[in-house]
């Protein structure tokens, strides 16, 4: 049987260049990036109703003189939306990029990934935590960056996201969704705004969200196209 | 390293079909057979024999199992099996700078 289409000779040059080929064939294997970036762009949209439903609860509130005071507001099911959909995400993504790699014959380096995405979710779940008995414009808030809307829960997340996907990024040596994840944080980081949400109210951050979203939605498409896992890699 | 590069040349794992083994199983941490074949466009008797001269030079390790009732075979990279690759490439790198270097044309 013929060796000839992408690995043959001794000569040296094509030696190399024959590795250099089966090198990129078994990237092209491990790559499935159009489901992480799908996954995380429903989870992304669906935190839009999601901050929306239930009543306003009131959190700590912290004097502030001469004579008021600063009070976390919150719904239970925006506040508990990001950890819950966040882990539920990252588990999903673990699984199929594990049942792929089985089913295609070939490792991926998953595990740099998903620890990552356990640090993450510890830090992430722990700073919404703290906002929610440290309210903004208390001495013991966390720091915003200036000129920067305010990290909300939401914000965070999609904060999160980013971090997981340039992990992503560096695990499958995929230099397009560096870019990608490059060009998505600075959506979700920048401040946003159509010009209808004016003030902090609970619809503040649905622009950065949608924005955030319609990134990862493009990008997954994008990547499901240009990587087509209904065709067995070659 | 040293010498001329041709003679530090592994031959073991010069041969291109070993060399391809071991760049995929290096690239993939553990790598199925019938990717092997397919990949390498190798026979699975070819590809056996290969395979069991990578295993006895403790360059890869074989671990055999089931997906469901699917007979799977799954190679691994060893430790010294990941050193022999790193070598063989720099060699192989060495010897077509010198090759550039040195080569002058006829006339």
């Amino acid at each position: 049987m013929a060796t000839d289409s992408a690995y043959s000779g001794d000569d040296p040059r094509r030696l190399l260049s024959g590795s250099r080929e089966l090198i990129r064939r078994v990237r092209m294997a491990q790559r499935a990036t159009w489901f992480p970036l799908l996954v995380f762009a429903t989870v992304t949209f669906a935190a839009i109703p999601a901050s929306q439903v239930g009543r306003g609860h009131f959190g700590t509130c912290v004097p502030t003189p001469p004579a008021g005071k600063v009070c976390t507001v919150y719904s239970y099911v925006g506040f508990s939306y990001w950890p819950i959909a966040f882990v539920l995400a990252y588990v999903a993504i673990a699984v199929f990029y594990i049942r792929r790699s089985r089913a295609r014959g070939v490792g991926t380096r998953v595990g740099p990934y998903v620890i990552a995405g356990i640090i993450l979710a510890l830090t992430m779940t722990g700073a919404v935590l703290w906002s929610l008995y440290h309210p903004p414009g208390t001495a013991q808030a966390l720091p915003t960056v200036p000129g920067l809307f305010p990290l909300a829960p939401g914000v965070r997340y999609s904060f999160a996201i980013g971090l997981a996907l340039l992990v992503l990024a560096w695990a499958e040596r995929n230099r397009a969704l560096l870019f990608l994840t490059v060009g998505y944080l600075a959506v979700v980081l920048l401040p946003i705004s159509f010009g209808w949400v004016n003030g902090h109210t609970r619809w503040t951050f649905v622009p950065q969200l949608a924005t955030g979203g319609s990134v990862l939605l493009l990008g997954g498409i994008g990547f499901l196209l240009a990587q087509r896992p209904w065709r067995r890699a070659a | 390293m040293s010498g001329h590069p041709v003679n530090g040349l592994d031959d073991l794992v010069h041969q291109r079909v070993r060399l391809g083994i071991l760049t995929i199983a290096h690239e993939a941490r553990q790598v199925e057979f019938s990717y092997l074949r397919d990949t390498l466009e190798l026979t699975a008797g070819n590809l056996s024999q290969h395979l069991g001269v990578l295993e006895n030079a403790g360059l890869i390790t074989i671990d055999k199992g089931y997906a469901g009732k699917r007979a799977r075979t799954w190679i691994t990279l060893t430790k010294a099996g990941d050193a022999a690759l790193a070598d063989e490439v720099a060699r192989l790198k060495l010897l077509i700078n010198s090759l550039e270097h040195s080569w002058t044309p006829p006339g």
